[in-house]
């Protein structure tokens, strides 16, 4: 009865073995340069940065590591110093996973760590231990406004519910029934998301909201459960979308009639495009989601190594991308490192902004 | 007579200590250094208490889940519901204690441990009586409750993540003399646990009854065995360890959400299978059900202080559950033969 338990053992001491392997070295100490203009003021040459997003599986949140670590480029050596990002995102949505993220960072010497929050209520007391540890922690996309942390980076969530709304109820000619898809319903970014699209709607009598509908955040979930309340509710005429989860597959492309229905969502990733150029999203209101990492460098840059004052919220503002400015937008998300924008649509003139 | 060192050195936990402590080693040695910002020094980035706590932290909230786990499946059940028990348990205590804002910190903490462990029980009844009654696998019942207490948990708590009192995130984070940066209660409820769930298993007369209807439950009937309780009881036990780990979980992270646990179950049923567990019953141990989910929490560990692409998690993950499975049914099938070649006794 031992042995095979031993050979079991041995076989899991073998799969950690490999798992060391495959590490390869350990990471050397930054190399004595000369000193550079961060060192004669005396300020660490390296900066270790851990970036926790809230899903590893969400476009937007790679978009924001992709900014990071240009960023990081970018800046390190105009400032003199060595900035790694550590990606610690979880798979999936979590907030308990979040805080122990944080809290490994912590135990491996991050100085800083840029986390956009799930749960605000689960991650507050490991920010605020990791502040009390000497950490510089900002929030963005979602924040955690009970914690210590020093800055916020984000759109207003409130605002963009509204300008959602807006948007649709302009494209419906103010009348209709409207469904709210709403994404991970723990968010308390969506959730305020949400409230402005409640308020918005108010505005207008003629708009009628039919529900507001949770999703698991991936497209193929997203995408199904579009699919299941249409059905459910064929008097549907529009949905405000707070995020842009179903528009990450082609599906409601082929099982929408923009004529019958339309859809204003926020973000307008690459694999969204399609859906403003056939007409079934006329506006996508767009987080520039990689700024959330180039700028969350750039502010603990500017917090740690020029030692600037940084203001408690750093406000993002959305970009409005509709069929007029489409090739603009695809350029733009070009030059921002994303490689699966469509040829025709970096093809589109330039139209004015 | 065998010595107690050689007791020891062959006991199935010793094995599975022995690969932990491996990989704590490989860690060690891989894992690089930093300078620690309040003392100076250098230290290392995977040997060093805080992270040796932080992990043993991250791994007892389904580690505690994962004893009572055990009590299911050595029975020959299974239990899909416990993530669920935990986000219902979690969110019923930080609801009560925000309208009932007991006066004293003691008071906040009994009344959430009492709420939570009264969650966890009649949940555990109503799934034991499901399966004792219905004729349908737990699997299904299971299945089926842990959509139902999910979503009683959505609806009562709106979909809030709803604070807990600060007593009780100062009980979870108490630093009990240590370093104020170290917080060793949910560790120390873990090893709790799993000391009262050996025992429970191993050194009394109900618990040797669950292996004896998990290994065979026909023979257990005929040996006059009440399997209706048994089995009841391997349910009531399953759901309490939920709802203790809920108790700890909301009160350590500070809030509760309808959310909470998601997906843990799979941790907690691969805790007890990694730990020995066999899923067709009769076999499993408490404290290997604790050792498997601190062997999980370290390769998710590994993968990280190592800088492998973290996306390997899950790969990592599934391939040591299926060796540890299929070595285990293979373990299975040779201690039968030496049981059926031996002219006299067995093996064991």
């Amino acid at each position: 009865m031992t042995e095979p338990r031993r050979t079991l053992r041995w076989a899991l001491a073998a799969l950690t073995a490999v798992l060391a392997a495959c590490s390869g070295a350990p990471p050397s100490p930054a190399p004595a340069g000369e000193a550079s203009p961060a060192a004669a003021a005396g300020v660490k040459k390296k900066i270790k940065i851990a970036l926790i997003a809230k899903s590893s599986t969400n476009p937007v949140f790679l978009a924001a590591r992709t900014g990071a670590e240009a960023a990081a480029r970018e800046l390190g050596p105009k400032n003199g110093v060595e900035i790694e990002v550590a990606w610690l995102t979880p798979p999936q949505e979590d907030g308990q996973v979040q805080a122990q993220r944080i809290a490994q960072a912590v135990n491996e010497g991050a100085d800083a760590i840029v986390l956009s929050c799930s749960d605000a209520g689960k991650v507050t007391g490991a920010i605020n231990d990791a502040v009390g540890r000497g950490l510089a922690v900002m929030t963005f996309d979602s924040d955690a406004p009970q914690s210590k942390r020093f800055t916020f980076y984000g759109v207003d969530d409130l605002k963009t519910g509204q300008a959602t709304m807006a948007e649709l109820a302009t494209q419906m000619g103010g009348k209709g029934k409207v469904a709210v898809l709403q994404g991970n319903q723990n968010a308390p970014n969506l959730q305020k998301r949400v409230q402005g699209v409640r308020e918005e709607a108010a505005k207008h009598p003629g708009i009628e909201i039919v529900g507001v509908f949770p999703n698991i955040e991936t497209p193929q979930d997203a995408a199904a459960e579009v699919i299941r309340v249409n059905n459910a509710y064929p008097e549907i005429q529009g949905w405000a979308m707070v995020g842009g989860w179903p528009l990450f597959t082609r599906t409601l492309l082929d099982e929408i009639d923009p004529k019958r229905m339309k859809i204003v969502a926020v973000d307008a990733l690459p694999v969204e495009l399609p859906y403003v150029e056939k007409g079934l999203a006329p506006v996508l209101l767009a987080q520039p989601v990689y700024l959330w990492g180039y700028t969350s460098v750039s502010t603990i840059v500017d917090k740690l190594v020029l030692n600037k004052t940084v203001p408690e919220r750093l406000p993002m503002e959305l970009v409005r991308v509709s069929k007029e400015n489409l090739g603009d937008w695809a350029r733009q998300l070009k030059a921002w490192g994303f490689t699966d924008v469509p040829e025709k649509y970096l093809q589109m003139g330039a139209s004015p902004k | 007579m065998k010595s107690l060192v050689q007791r020891v050195l062959t006991s199935p936990v010793a094995g599975l200590l022995m690969v932990i402590l491996l990989l704590g080693t490989i860690l060690t040695l891989f894992a690089g250094s930093h300078v620690d910002r309040r003392t100076g020094l250098e230290v290392n980035n995977f040997l060093n208490s805080n992270t040796l706590v932080q992990t043993a932290t991250d791994a007892s909230f389904f580690a505690i889940m994962a004893v009572g786990a055990t009590f299911v499946i050595i029975s020959g059940g299974i239990d899909l519901s416990v993530g669920s028990v935990y986000a219902l348990a979690g969110v019923t205590m930080a609801l009560a204690l925000r309208a009932l804002a007991p006066s004293s910190d003691a008071a906040t903490v009994l009344i959430g441990l009492a709420i939570c462990v009264s969650v966890g029980l009649v949940c555990g009844a109503l799934n034991g009586l499901m399966v004792v009654s219905l004729p349908v696998h737990p699997f299904v019942i299971t299945l089926g409750t842990m959509w139902i207490l999910r979503g009683l948990a959505f609806v009562i708590s709106r979909a809030e993540s709803i604070l807990v009192p600060a007593p009780l995130t100062a009980m979870a984070k108490a630093s009990l003399g240590l370093t104020e940066t170290l917080y060793p209660v949910p560790m120390l409820m873990m090893i709790a646990a799993a000391i009262v769930g050996m025992i429970y298993l191993e050194r009394t007369v109900m618990g040797r009854h669950i292996f004896a209807f998990g290994g065979n439950p026909e023979a257990s009937r005929f040996a006059g065995l009440r399997l209706g309780r048994i089995q009841m009881g391997v349910f009531v036990v399953s759901s309490l360890t939920a709802g203790l780990a809920a108790f700890l979980g909301a009160s350590f992270y500070g809030s509760a959400s309808c959310g909470d646990a998601a997906g843990y179950e799979l941790y907690v049923i691969a805790s007890a299978v990694v730990g020995g567990a066999s899923l067709t019953g009769g076999k499993g141990s408490a404290i290997s059900a604790m050792l498997g989910a601190l062997l999980i929490v370290l390769i998710r560990q590994s993968i990280r202080t190592l800088r492998l692409d973290q996306n390997y998690e899950w790969i990592v993950i599934g391939c040591a559950i299926i060796i540890a499975v299929v070595l285990d049914q293979g373990s299975a099938r040779v201690a039968a033969r030496r049981l059926v070649a031996a002219p006299t006794g067995g093996t064991r």
